[in-house]
């Protein structure tokens, strides 16, 4: 398992709850997640935080399978059969990767409008790990 | 001041189970009234629904989560036993970390505990604004006939003095000692019944009655006044069972009746029923309200409804999008095989 400590999920919470976003004092770009230096211009490290809205689109996705699914996941596919894993281009620039849940696999599509909302991630070490997903929009 | 319902929203997981599928796997189904059945998915438990509840309700007044000062939240099934459930959704909706907060998830009244504390809250704080969440989704093992009736859902309201849908005109509570029905001892994460069913019935009928009757004393009225009566549903039968002791009609208690579809809600059972009936209602309607949790105790709640403004996503709309599964998926699913 990508064994991700207590204390490391804990310091994303802000993107993984609510989404906030950092956008560039100088080029305006929107780092999502935060970057030490503006992967845009590369000339900024001043950002703004600003909470996005969680729109998008899908800009490209896979199905994960049976065998497919990393350690943490594993027992969701088990459970729950295949599930999509989708990069979103969202509003305000960022593409960001997430899975998509509350959706049939075979109705997923590319350019889908999807939103988020907080969903289980996967447990370690006794401790639900909480974040966002994608859902289809306007459902 | 006048103090009551500013906004509201429910959320209906998608997956459903029909009562068919358990006749075939069991031969028999013992949720009486129950058609069909909620079911959350994989990723989803009683904060994800509240997150989403929350956030529905707040758009349907509309206003932003920074101005909530007290937040509540009610679930007979909190993923964890010990550990604070409120700041997660404070947290994932934005509501100020300063909000006083409170869990309620001792018994399926918690839903109208939660309701009160935020009533409570906003009445002696007339610049306060309050947001209630109650989600459910109960557990109990598979041998259990108290199972078949388990269904999931969620809904929040947002309790203000300003800008109402539904007015508060009074409530009245009832607790006493029962015991046997609907329990979890202290080692166990699973719901036991003992099935003394007359028993029950007795504390079902004593505190609903109790807490109803109290308040229709209280507020003058007869029950033919109320145009919705929402009562607390472990199956579709207990509140034509409460109901005709009050004398309340079939009539008046059909938009509330969500547990036909959707199953026993736990601590979300009245608060989804409510805001069924608040989808439906017209202005100047009065709708009752009688929860019911085991060991025992019932509160009672009087609304009359004062604008026509209603949830962005109605309760309808989420009850219709659906998406069946079988007996084995949904063991799978509830990780029920105990």
């Amino acid at each position: 398992m990508a064994h991700v400590s207590v204390p490391m999920y804990w310091r994303t919470i802000p993107q993984r709850y609510k989404l906030v976003g950092y956008k560039c004092k100088k080029c305006g770009s929107v780092n999502f997640p935060p970057k030490g230096v503006c992967k845009y211009c590369n000339a900024s490290s001043e950002f703004e935080e600003i909470h996005l809205s969680g729109r998008g689109k899908v800009h490209t996705f896979v199905l994960i399978s049976a065998g497919g699914a990393p350690p943490e996941f594993a027992d969701q596919e088990k459970a729950g059969g295949q599930y999509p894993v989708a990069i979103v281009q969202l509003e305000e620039g960022p593409k960001v990767i997430g899975q998509i849940a509350d959706a049939d696999p075979k109705e997923v599509k590319i350019d889908m409008p999807v939103t988020t909302e907080l969903r289980r991630i996967y447990t370690e070490e006794g401790v639900i790990r909480y974040g966002f997903k994608f859902v289809p929009a306007g459902k | 001041m006048a103090i009551g319902i500013s906004g509201y929203g429910v959320y209906i997981p998608r997956l459903r189970i029909k009562k068919d599928d358990y006749a075939k796997a069991w031969g028999s189904f013992s949720a009486a009234g129950v058609g069909e059945k909620s079911v959350m998915g994989f990723d989803e438990d009683v904060l994800t629904a509240a997150a989403k509840v929350s956030r529905r309700a707040l758009e349907s007044v509309p206003t932003t989560p920074d101005k909530i000062t007290r937040f509540a939240i009610a679930s007979t099934t909190p993923p964890y036993v010990e550990k604070l459930l409120s700041g997660t959704v404070m947290v994932s909706v934005g509501i100020p970390n300063q909000a006083l907060s409170s869990d309620h998830i001792t018994s399926t009244r918690a839903g109208t505990e939660a309701m009160l504390a935020g009533f409570e809250h906003v009445a002696s704080n007339p610049k306060g604004m309050a947001l209630v969440a109650a989600a459910d989704s109960p557990l109990a093992s598979m041998w259990d006939s108290l199972e078949h009736a388990l269904g999931a859902g969620a809904a929040a309201f947002v309790l203000s003095g300003d800008n109402l849908i539904a007015e508060l005109e009074g409530y009245s509570s009832y607790a006493s000692e029962y015991f046997g029905e609907r329990f979890k001892p202290r080692s166990e994460t699973l719901v036991h019944d003992l099935n003394v069913k007359k028993f029950s019935e007795s504390s079902l009928i004593k505190n609903t009655t109790s807490a109803g009757s109290a308040l229709l004393k209280k507020l003058s009225r007869k029950p033919e006044e109320y145009n919705h009566v929402v009562i607390q549903q472990p199956d579709a039968r207990v509140p034509a069972t409460v109901g005709s002791r009050l004398q309340f009609t079939d009539l008046q208690l059909a938009a509330g009746l969500t547990s036909k579809i959707l199953g026993d809600l736990g601590a979300a059972s009245t608060p989804v029923s409510l805001a069924a009936a608040l989808d439906v209602a017209k202005v100047g309607e009065k709708i009752m309200v009688i929860s019911y949790g085991s060991g025992a105790g019932s509160d009672a709640l009087s609304f009359k409804v004062v604008s026509d403004r209603k949830a962005t996503v109605k309760f309808q709309t989420d009850a219709d999008r659906k998406e069946y599964i079988d007996y084995i998926k949904y063991l799978k699913l509830k990780g029920a095989i105990l």
